[in-house]
């Protein structure tokens, strides 16, 4: 199906992975190669849980990151509550040059994006030209509603969907085509929303992901089938697997957006 | 015998799939036999058009398909005749959807269509999952109350409450965890934490693809022993159709 670099936008450095392997990616990046992948958005996990485990996680997808050959491309993580330490945070992580993004998944951690202390992270991220992804499609915090009005206050920004509004939320993720700045992963809702986002939501806002690296089971295979099973055409299945990545991940100026 | 606990039959917002279509997937990836329900729109409001449809389509593939019935808490008395009407007519599980119904599982509200359940010896099977009504501890809670009925976890909670099913289904014996929507890695987890004669496999056709999913489920289970209530033969229907076959002695 594929003669381009495959692309998963949603991949964590779990915890189970860490405490086995380190920062050594090579079996992850062994999974990865079973299904012809070439690149995977390497989200945090252990940071999302805990916030005393933050910098060190965070330290942690860097180092795995760089040692990936440029094939793992890292997301970092904050908390609001730590207000001035956060956006700190954001920019010690932030390497001029170097792709990266922002990664939050507010129920778990326990935020508002209605809560202003969130605001300077967003604005750092919209300075510094990170991608900010959201874990979405659960209540209380999660919602692709609230993501995408966090999208419509900073309209420079961009923002993605990690999930798709999941299983029960997805149509609100159809509310994505309504504005410039949200991308939408397919990563967690079934087969026949697949096919209905990709009819609806533009071509270019369109990502893949398959949640690899919470633990030692291996979903791409799966997640890769209902992609192809979506029927779509190939021209979008390479907008989804290798150019829209390629250019939301892409490496920002320095000091600057992208 | 291998049966497929979770497809729909009708015309829905993104999909249309008649008997005859269903049958012809089913046969397309060895499948025997079928649970079938309404679309989404007959389970929320048009409850007699759903349950006709559905046990139209049974009658079409007597030998492949089995009915199961539906009815909206909120109708009140009507529903639980459309129920008792639809159990007379040969439909063989309850299928309750508590988020499209609008109503909670713990509300005392869906207690006179589960008489009607118990009444037919018919399994429940709940859409859970959503996280308002719909949870895992949500079914567990119900099962103790009514140890007379067997509750099916459909989705086993899929997606944020996938954590909770395995818990929850340990609370009370007559908890079946069942796998559409569910990942078949993450079902299999499931099963590994509370028995595999406690899982039944369902494809969401046609939300999902019901070859695609019985091919992904036949590889994520292929080192279960064939024959036995934890073996392939239990998964893949044996366990699901002891259930429904409870309410043959009726």
């Amino acid at each position: 199906m594929k003669s381009y670099a495959g692309w998963d936008c949603h991949t964590h450095w779990g915890i189970v992975w860490k405490e086995r392997d380190g920062v050594d990616p090579t079996t992850w990046l062994a999974v990865l190669d079973s299904h012809g992948l070439r690149h995977a958005l390497v989200l945090p996990h252990e940071g999302l849980q805990t916030q005393e485990a933050i910098l060190r996680d965070n330290d942690a997808v860097r180092e795995v990151c760089a040692r990936s050959g440029g094939r793992m491309i890292p997301a970092f993580t904050c908390h609001p509550a730590q207000r001035g330490e956060a956006v700190r945070e954001v920019r010690r992580c932030a390497a001029p040059g170097v792709p990266a993004a922002l990664k939050f998944h507010p129920w778990l951690q326990g935020f508002s994006l209605a809560d202003p202390a969130f605001v300077p992270i967003v604005e750092a991220a919209e300075e510094l030209g990170l991608p900010v992804i959201f874990h979405d499609g659960t209540p209380t915090y999660s919602l692709p509603e609230q993501v995408i009005g966090l999208a419509i206050r900073h309209p420079r920004a961009r923002f993605v969907l990690g999930h798709a509004g999941l299983l029960w939320n997805w149509r609100a993720a159809l509310l994505a085509a309504t504005v410039e700045n949200v991308w939408v992963t397919l990563c967690g809702p079934h087969l026949a929303a697949f096919r209905e986002l990709g009819r609806r939501i533009r071509p270019e806002r369109l990502l893949w992901g398959s949640d690899f690296g919470f633990g030692f089971a291996d979903p791409i295979g799966y997640r890769l089938g209902l992609l192809r099973e979506a029927g779509f055409g190939e021209a979008l299945l390479e907008r989804i697997l290798d150019l829209n990545p390629k250019e939301l991940f892409r490496a920002p100026t320095a000091g600057g957006a992208a | 015998m291998t049966v497929d606990a979770c497809c729909a039959v009708g015309v829905e917002r993104e999909y249309s799939l008649t008997a005859e279509g269903l049958v012809r997937e089913m046969d397309g990836a060895d499948v025997e036999l079928a649970v079938v329900s309404s679309p989404d729109r007959c389970l929320a409001v048009s409850n007699r058009e759903g349950n006709e449809l559905v046990l139209a389509a049974a009658r079409s593939f007597p030998d492949r398909l089995l009915p199961s019935c539906s009815a909206n808490p909120w109708y009140g008395q009507g529903a639980r005749e459309e129920l008792r009407r639809a159990f007379e007519h040969g439909a063989r599980m309850l299928v309750v959807a508590p988020s499209l119904q609008g109503f909670s599982l713990s509300d005392e509200l869906l207690d006179p269509l589960l008489l009607e359940a118990a009444s037919a010896r018919a399994p429940v099977y709940v859409h859970t999952g959503a996280p308002q009504g719909a949870t895992p501890f949500e079914v567990a809670l119900r099962a103790l109350r009514h140890p007379e009925l067997d509750w099916i976890m459909g989705h086993c909670g899929a997606t944020d409450f996938w954590n909770d099913a395995p818990q929850a289904a340990r609370l009370a014996p007559n908890i079946y965890l069942e796998s559409s929507l569910a990942r078949p890695f993450i079902f299999r987890s499931h099963c590994l934490a509370v028995g595999f004669e406690r899982g039944v496999m369902g494809s969401g056709a046609p939300l999902s693809s019901l070859r695609f999913e019985w091919a992904e489920m036949r590889t994520t289970l292929a080192d279960l022993p064939a024959r036995g209530p934890a073996g392939l033969e239990g998964v893949l229907g044996g366990t699901l159709l002891g259930l429904l076959r409870k309410g043959d002695a009726r």
